[in-house]
């Protein structure tokens, strides 16, 4: 295996698929099929998408409500409305918690994410483990997590099987009514918007 | 083939199909319910393969109770699980 | 199973929570795979598929398996050989100091 184990001091061994993709890089260039300027293009964009994307989409819904219904009926256009570039992901579908309902997102055939709003996955989301077992007992992974849905809360999963990618739309905690949205943004972690766990509540009184 | 609606009971094939699949084993034979129509997109399976995937089909999301995919679930009856399934893996519940 | 990727709903441990820093040449792998699907020389679906064949499947690592899907279609779609692939990669290993 060539990840990163967190408790080895040894330094990994790089894996044999870096020399290879390097290799299949450095042809497809000489060959013209892909310029070098299109690649680096494609790492900044990539490496430009983080979870504040996402926040700020669930921050907007938490205080224009018509902002919240476009969001949840056609979320890459709402996200168009932002700023954010949404048009590489095939559907983007945002799911709303609720008082009665907390969604779980998972994709357990390959790790498909909505990378437009979050980002790169983490490893942990990539996981077999993750992978198998959110569909199955996804109450005991959010409690890995530090999570448990209040009594009486259903849990939803969505298992993005087909080429739509999911994204959390969490409740607003309770105590924010004087926050403005960028500090509403700022309490949206990607984890709340992957479903494993929630926005906490500010801890001093607002 | 006949369209699915929302609300309409279903079942997923519980076939063995060769090649690249997008309706998840733990799914197979199990029964749920049309939660709504997704759009109509070039059949995923064939454009695995470099084929066209025409004929569009439709995608539906389809709901399952968590009880009823998992023997000893931890959770209340009312916990869902949604997977979005394309129609020729659905048929209507009690066809065999 | 229909494959071995389909792993909904089988047993698992606990979920390691640990994150490794992303390396080069994995935002590599992701931009290549993003930039020949934006020039339609592979699809999303032609590239879930040729990971899901790959034998080895379990042991590697996420982005060791994206590497590995886009080389099978880079050959399988006649845009670069498996041979200069080899002959590349090796010259790279070489000149990085045999890892």
């Amino acid at each position: 295996m060539s990840e990163v184990h967190p408790h080895e001091e040894v330094r990994p061994e790089r894996s044999p698929y870096a020399a290879r993709i390097r290799a299949m890089e450095a042809l497809l260039v000489e060959k013209s099929v892909l310029t070098e300027a299109e690649i680096q293009d494609r790492i900044e964009y990539m490496d430009s998408r983080t979870p504040a994307n996402g926040a700020k989409l669930v921050a907007r819904a938490w205080t224009d409500p018509d902002f919240k219904e476009r969001l949840l009926s056609d979320a890459k256009s709402a996200a168009r409305e932002l700023g954010l570039d949404a048009t590489h992901e095939a559907e983007l579908i945002v799911v709303e918690n609720t008082p009665v309902v907390h969604n779980l997102i998972v994709c357990t055939l390959c790790s498909c994410y909505p990378r437009a709003v979050l980002g790169r996955p983490p490893d942990w989301y990539k996981s077999f483990e993750y992978r198998s077992r959110a569909v199955r007992e996804p109450r005991a992974v959010m409690r890995e997590f530090g999570f448990e849905p209040e009594e009486g809360i259903e849990v939803a999963v969505h298992d993005s099987t087909a080429d739509a990618r999911y994204m959390v739309l969490p409740m607003r905690p309770e105590g924010t009514k004087n926050m403005d949205e960028e500090e509403l943004a700022a309490l949206l972690t990607r984890d709340a918007l992957i479903g494993v766990s929630a926005p906490q509540a500010p801890s001093r009184a607002s | 083939m006949t369209p699915f609606h929302p609300g309409d009971r279903v079942r997923v094939r519980p076939a063995e199909k060769p090649g690249h699949v997008r309706a998840p084993d733990y799914l197979k034979g199990r029964s749920g319910w049309i939660s709504c129509v997704l759009g109509h997109f070039p059949n995923p399976e064939d454009v695995a393969y470099g084929l066209s995937g025409m004929p569009e089909k439709t995608l539906y999301r389809v709901s399952f109770r968590q009880s009823n995919l998992w023997d000893g679930y931890e959770g209340p009856d009312g916990d869902r699980l949604y997977a979005d399934v394309y129609e020729h893996w659905l048929e209507p519940e009690g066809e065999r | 199973m229909s494959g071995v990727h389909d792993i909904g709903g089988s047993s698992g441990g606990p979920i390691d929570q640990s994150q490794h820093d992303v390396e080069d040449w994995e935002r590599l792998a992701d931009a290549i795979n993003s930039a020949l699907g934006g020039k339609g020389l592979q699809t999303t679906d032609q590239h879930r598929r040729a990971i899901e064949s790959l034998p080895n499947y379990r042991d590697l690592g996420y982005y060791e398996r994206w590497t590995a899907a886009t080389e099978k279609l880079l050959i399988e779609n006649g845009i670069l050989t498996q041979a200069e692939i080899d002959e590349k990669a090796s010259e790279i290993e070489r000149r990085w100091g045999g890892s």
